[in-house]
This record gives structure tokens, sequence and C-alpha cells, in this order.
């Protein structure tokens, strides 16, 4: 080593200068380390005692798996600025507007009803946190808190609304946004020709949309289509053949098909006899009989809640031929109504019997003279047709464990997400959660566009056919000479109509 | 979906309208354990249930070192003893389609697939209407493998590429923010990728391969097949298949909560095209 005789001071370090000198080299290392990054500006070292002070405070288990991880996001924090330029702006946080929306439902109702008579609507099958327990156990459901806000929401709306009953239909699921479905009896008043009506909602704590009845045609079509739910009730549905309507319509016929396909009780809760029938009652029932006249075969069309009702045994309900189960919604006919309504009939009644759709417009040229009869109300499930040879119905128990408290849960497998649960046959509630499409086994096809029509009808007149052969003519010319003895008229005559073939 | 997830699943796949019942979480969740302690898995995960006329499957899945290549699954009829779905066979694969009744619930049963006489989406002819048979089990394995490789799927992050090539769930995984949980683009299939390596690493700006090996599903035909909803007042992130309806997943915004199961039974819904709005 060549050592500069000028620098006295270090001749005394000589010896020791060939071991390095730790604290230089960690100086070095530091200086090294602490070298700003012309890019960013950080530098090495603030950064590895930053990514450990994170480890260390967190202590993350395998942290070396993840350690790029780290240093990414610790670099990643570095990005946010520092100062907050908008300051003055408040930004509400993102649940602000559904606790804006849900808050007037907390508040205690102001004005209570005056009179007991002026008791609103029947509530009392609408205990959604006992029924929200019930769906839990049968393996659907909402949350909790949705549950509870669909209650308060509940009985805001019938505050509002001519309802007699109300009770929660279930939740269809929208592309966008999903529709909560409420199901209501009009008050007798109101009633002219309606059963229910169906109240809509996207979100708890939006007004409640109440769904335009459904027309028998609307019921044709959607069985022809599917589509799906969008979550905007005036969108438009783009299908072949033509929906007429909006989606508010499809969703209402949707609806009045999966009613009727699911809606189902415990053989014996609901009975033709009105059950302590008051006036009204009756005179439905007279109303019904006077429109029902003449129209073949008399259908019961309505029933009542059989104040006898004993709850069959769990293992009836829990058969699977279904027969300890009924429907107590009737069925849709082909024609797209409950009851059969004939579409030229002799006596113009003008009114339908059934009052659940509205008057419709078109004519029913597809529909044959032969009335469809469909099956009665309160037929067991066992008479269900299957479909493709699938079981139209999957009854199961909530738990096998203790089948004393246990539920009986229907799955009905031609409308996949409608169930119906009981408790021992006590209380029972038909709950829809689903796209609202029916099974189709085969994949759905289209209805196939129907063949290029005709401008006119096909006959002689229009055909192509060989022109005839000279001697033709001539034939024809002899056969049709007059057989009068005047020559010169046939001749005549003749040759017009040798012209007219010409031409 | 992760074993502590099971029993509050009201509040979470209740925004989809499934729940996994009081009974049936603790059952999983404690047979599972058993399961995951015989089968000596790293970790183990309740994928679903396949509804059937007369009885239900249920499925789970573990795996021992890899979470995507290391995937086995497991079914079981009662959710108390379990047996090893066999791996799908080609001839369950191609008839899969064709099996159009419902899964009757005994995985012993045999079942006939009718082969129309013009289908030739089995690669061969057949001079007349042909009847193949199936057993139950196969057909189980074959959906099963079919949803998992098309439709199961886990936020961005969750999975996470280590150097050499094993991939394990991503401890430090924080969540997804609320802007990224409304995008497609955040969420990825959770099956052995498709696509070439950088298709992701291209289509983003802060991209990292580590966490970016896997297909996002925002690049799945039809546009629309899949659908976000952001529920429960912006905390909770619904995605859900249309192409397998029943199929969900949920995340709860900024946490690592997250899971994906299946309900349903077990079909393909091929008429979406017809069923999604022209865009």
């Amino acid at each position: 080593m060549i050592c500069d005789d000028d620098e006295e001071p270090q001749t005394e370090d000589n010896s020791s200068s060939n071991l390095p000198d730790t604290e230089k080299e960690v100086t070095a290392a530091k200086l090294f380390m602490q070298q700003c990054s012309s890019f960013t500006g950080d530098n090495l070292y603030d950064h590895l005692s930053e990514v450990l002070n994170k480890i260390l405070s967190e202590r993350p288990e395998d942290v070396v798996d993840f350690f790029e991880e780290y240093s990414r996001k610790v670099k990643e924090k570095r990005f946010k600025t520092k100062i907050d330029h908008l300051e003055d702006m408040f930004i509400p946080p993102e649940q602000y507007n559904r606790a804006y929306k849900i808050m007037p439902l907390f508040k205690k109702p102001d004005n209570l009803p005056e009179s007991e008579e002026e008791i609103l609507a029947d509530m009392t099958r609408n205990d959604m946190l006992q029924l929200s327990y019930f769906f839990e156990q049968s393996g659907l459901g909402l949350p909790k808190n949705e549950m509870f806000a669909l209650l308060l929401s509940m009985r805001k709306l019938i505050k509002t609304e001519p309802v007699a009953s109300i009770r929660f239909w279930g939740k269809i699921l929208g592309l966008y946004k999903n529709y909560f479905v409420l199901e209501a009896d009009l008050k007798e008043e109101e009633c002219v020709r309606r059963n229910e009506v169906y109240y809509v909602c996207n979100e708890i704590g939006d007004e409640w949309v109440q769904l335009p009845d459904v027309t028998p045609r609307q019921l044709r079509v959607a069985r022809q289509i599917r589509k799906s739910f969008t979550g905007w009730l005036a969108q438009e549905i783009l299908t072949y053949p033509n929906f007429p309507g909006n989606e508010g319509n499809y969703l209402r016929a949707q609806i009045a098909r999966i009613s009727a396909g699911t809606q189902i009780s415990p053989l014996g809760f609901y009975t033709f006899k009105p059950g302590g029938g008051g006036g009204e009652e009756e005179e439905e029932e007279e109303e019904e009989a006077e429109g029902e006249e003449g129209e073949g075969p008399r259908m019961k069309t309505n029933c009542f809640e059989n104040r006898r009702y004993e709850p069959p045994p769990t293992g009836d309900l829990l058969d699977n031929s279904m027969s300890f189960w009924v429907h107590h919604i009737l069925h849709i006919l082909p024609q797209g109504r409950t009851s059969w309504w004939n579409p030229n009939p002799k006596v113009d009644t003008g009114e339908e019997a059934e009052g659940e759709e509205e008057e419709d417009e078109e004519k029913q040229a597809a529909a044959g003279p032969e009335p469809e009869i469909g099956p009665p109300l309160l037929t067991p499930l066992s008479e269900d047709a299957s479909l493709d040879a699938v079981p139209a119905w999957s009854v199961r128990i909530s738990s096998n464990i203790l089948p004393e408290y246990a539920l009986v849960v229907v799955r009905s497998n031609l409308w996949p997400g409608a169930y119906c649960f009981t408790t021992q046959g006590k209380i029972f509630h038909n709950l829809y959660i689903g796209f609202g499409h029916k099974h189709v086994a085969q994949n759905f096809t289209p209805l196939p566009l129907p063949f290029v029509e005709q401008d006119y009808l096909i006959g002689p007149e229009i055909m192509e056919m060989t022109d005839p052969t000279g001697a033709e003519e001539e034939q024809w010319r002899i056969d049709h000479l007059p057989k009068l003895p005047p020559a010169e008229e046939g001749e005549e005559e003749g040759e017009l109509e040798e012209e007219e073939e010409e031409y | 979906m992760n074993l502590n997830s099971l029993a509050n699943s009201l509040d979470t796949l209740g925004h989809y309208g499934l729940v996994i019942s009081t009974d049936e979480a603790m059952i999983l969740t404690n047979s599972l354990l058993l399961l995951q302690t015989e089968s000596h898995s790293c970790n183990i995960f309740f994928w679903g249930k396949i509804y059937g006329a007369g009885n239900d499957y249920y499925i789970a899945f573990g795996y021992v070192k890899d979470a995507i290549k290391g995937k086995i699954y497991y079914y079981s009829t009662d959710c108390m003893d379990w047996g090893l779905l066999p791996k799908p066979t080609e001839a369950a694969k191609s008839l899969l389609p064709l099996c159009t009744t419902k899964f009757e619930g005994n995985p012993r049963t045999i079942i006939d697939v009718l082969i129309d006489q013009e289908d030739s989406s089995l690669g061969m002819k057949f001079d007349k209407p042909t009847v193949r048979k199936l057993k139950e089990e196969d057909r189980l394995s074959a959906t099963v493998h079919s949803i998992s490789n098309e439709a199961t799927i886990v936020p961005r992050g969750a999975l996470f590429l280590r150097t050499d090539g094993v991939i394990v769930e991503n401890k430090s995984f924080e969540g997804l923010s609320p802007l990224d949980s409304q995008e497609l683009a955040s969420y990825l299939h959770y099956s052995p990728p498709q696509r070439k390596w950088n298709t992701n690493l291209l289509t983003r700006a802060d991209y990292n391969y580590a966490l970016d090996f896997l297909d996002t599903i925002d690049m799945d035909l039809p546009e629309g097949c899949w659908t976000v909803q952001i529920r429960g007042a912006g905390s909770i992130s619904i995605v859900s298949s249309l192409y397998w309806p029943g199929l969900a997943l949920y995340h709860i915004i900024g946490t690592p909560n997250y899971g994906c199961v299946y309900f349903g039974d077990g079909k393909k819904s091929l008429d979406l095209p017809f069923m999604l709005n022209p865009l």
C-alpha cells in the first residue's frame, strides 16, 4: 500500500486501516440508502424503516411471503396527499342516504286511529322478526335489519292505502336492483273487481309503488318469453312476441303466475264454507253465483279460513306424495284467466265472473269455444303435473336432529325460489326469493317467427300455367261455337274470346 | 365460504336470499373441521348445495398446499359424513349439457341420457336416438367442476401467487375499496387462468402479477352475465352469476371477509342471451 507522506494524522491508523471501520461502513451504507430517488424523492432507508415499523406494529403471520405486498402498501400510502384542499366540502358517508330514508319509519305513529273500527289492516301475520327466524331455519331470508325495516315500512303503507290485509310476498332479484313485493287485499269498498294488489319497491324506505293490474294477454305472452328483471319499473321489455307493457306489467304477470303456481297451504287450513261469515261475504258469494251463471260447470273461486282447522301431523306434511298440501289460489288457464271466459258469448254479459283481471281489449282469436278447465281450488299438490320428469315439489325438514321443533319446508321445483314453510302446521308462510323465472327442463326456445304472409289468396286467377297450344285454342273455339244458326255473331264472339285468352 | 362465516350467513348471503340455517351451520362447521383434520387440508371451505328432488348434496372443498391447483372436493348428503367427489370423467362432462332431469339425491342412481339423432355436441354421429347411462355421482362431479371452473370467484387480492409458484390465501388482504368493489374487474375467477398471463397486467394501471394472475370476470361473454350489487347501504357487495343462477359472492367492503357459494339445482341457464337487454 502506498501512503502519502503528507497525510500525517493517518499514519497511525495505517495498521488498522486494513480492517473495515464499522462506523464508517455503516455511515457509507446509510448514506447510500438515503440517496433520494430521482423520480419519487423517496429513499430506501426511510422506506425500509417504515415497512419494518408497520410489520413490527402489526405482527402479521408468515410475513416473509407477503413482504413485497407490505412494501407496496407502504409506498401506496405515501401517494396520498396530506393536504385536503376540499376541506370545507363535507362528503356524507355512503350510508347517509339510507339513514335519511329510514329514519322517518322509526318515528312513533302520531295520529292513531280514532276508533277500533278504523283499525287499519290485518297485520297479525306480519311479525317479521318471528318470520325472519323461521325463514332462517328454512334456509332463505333477508338480513334481520331489512326484515325489521320492512315491517316498519308496511306499517306506514297501510296508513295511506286502503288495504284490508297485507303480507310480505317475497323478493325478485333483478340485474341492477331488486324488488321487494308486498301482497295486499283491498278493503271491500275498494275491491270492485280485483282480489289482490301488489306493492313493490327497490329499497326499503322507498315509496311503495302499486303495480298495475295484469291483463290475460300479458299473462299469455309472459308464458312465452323469458326476460331478466332490471329493477326499473319503466324498463321496456324487448321480446318476441311483443309484450304489451313495460317491466312493471311483466313483473305483475310473473307475480300472478308464481302466486297461482306456488301459493300453498296445509290441508284443511282453508275451506269453501265461510268460517262464520259476515254479511259482506255472503253478498260476495251471491254476486259470484250470478256472474258464473251460464258458464258451464260451477267452479268455486273463493275459500275462507277454517276456524276449526287442526294442523295435520308433521309426518303427513313431510310426506313426499304432497297430498297434505293444497293450492289456495286458482290455476291460470291457458287463456290467461283464472276462470273461463267465452270469447264469443251468445249473451253479452259484459262482465267477467272472476274479478282478478281487467277488461281486455284484444280479440280472443286463439281460444276455442271449448271451455278450458283448470284444477279446482284446494287441489292437493299431489295432483300437480310434473314437468319433464321433474317432480313439482320437494319437501324437507329443517332439522333432522330436533324434529320436534323443526319446520317443514316445501320447495317448488317448477318455480325455483318459491318456498312455503310451516311450524308443525300452525303458522305457515309462502315466500318467493328468486329471479322470477320458471324452470325449463329443455332450454328456452323463443317462438318461431310466423310464415311470411301472402298478399292475396292463392287461386287459379294468379297461378302461373302453361299457355294453351294453338291446337287447343282452336279446339276451344270450336267447342264454344254457338249452336244458333247466325254464323257471323258466333265468329265475332269467338274472336273476342280468343283475344281475351291471348291477353 | 370460510367456516367461520357460516354462522352469520343471514347478514351476508341474506342479501341474495340464501341462508345457511343455524342447524346446518353448526353441523357443517364441526363436521368439516373433522374432515379437514382427516384429510390434512391446510384450509377447508363450504362450497354450496345442489338441490335434488329427494335429497340435497352438500359440497365442500379443501386444499393441502396450493389454493387452486390443489383443490379437492368432498360431498355429503346429510352434512355429516363426507365422501371424496371423484374427478369428472370425460363422458360425464360431455353428457352434462344433455341431462334435463333434476338430481335425485342418491349418488348411486343411474340416469338415462337421451341423445338425439341430430345432436352433434358429442362429436359423434348417431344413426338413431341413443340412450347413454350416467351415474349421478359422476354427473354431480361434472356439475361441480364446471361451476367451479366457470363461476366461482374471489375478490382481487384475496389470493396471492408466491414467488415459488404456489397460490396461497393472501394474509395481507384488506378488502376492496368502495369504488373497486363496484367494478367487475375487481373479481377474479377462482380457477386456473385461461387467458394469456399478461392479459390482466395490460389492462390495469395498478397491476401486480402476484395478485393479477387470474382471469377477471369483466371479460366474460356475453357482456352482462355477471351482476354486482352494492347492498346494505354500501357495506357489502353481492356478485352473482346469471349463467349459474344461485351462485353468489359476498364481500364485506373494506374487510377481508368474503365467501362464494352456490345454492341451486345444478343447471346452467343457457337462456341468458335471450334474457339480457341489448346494451
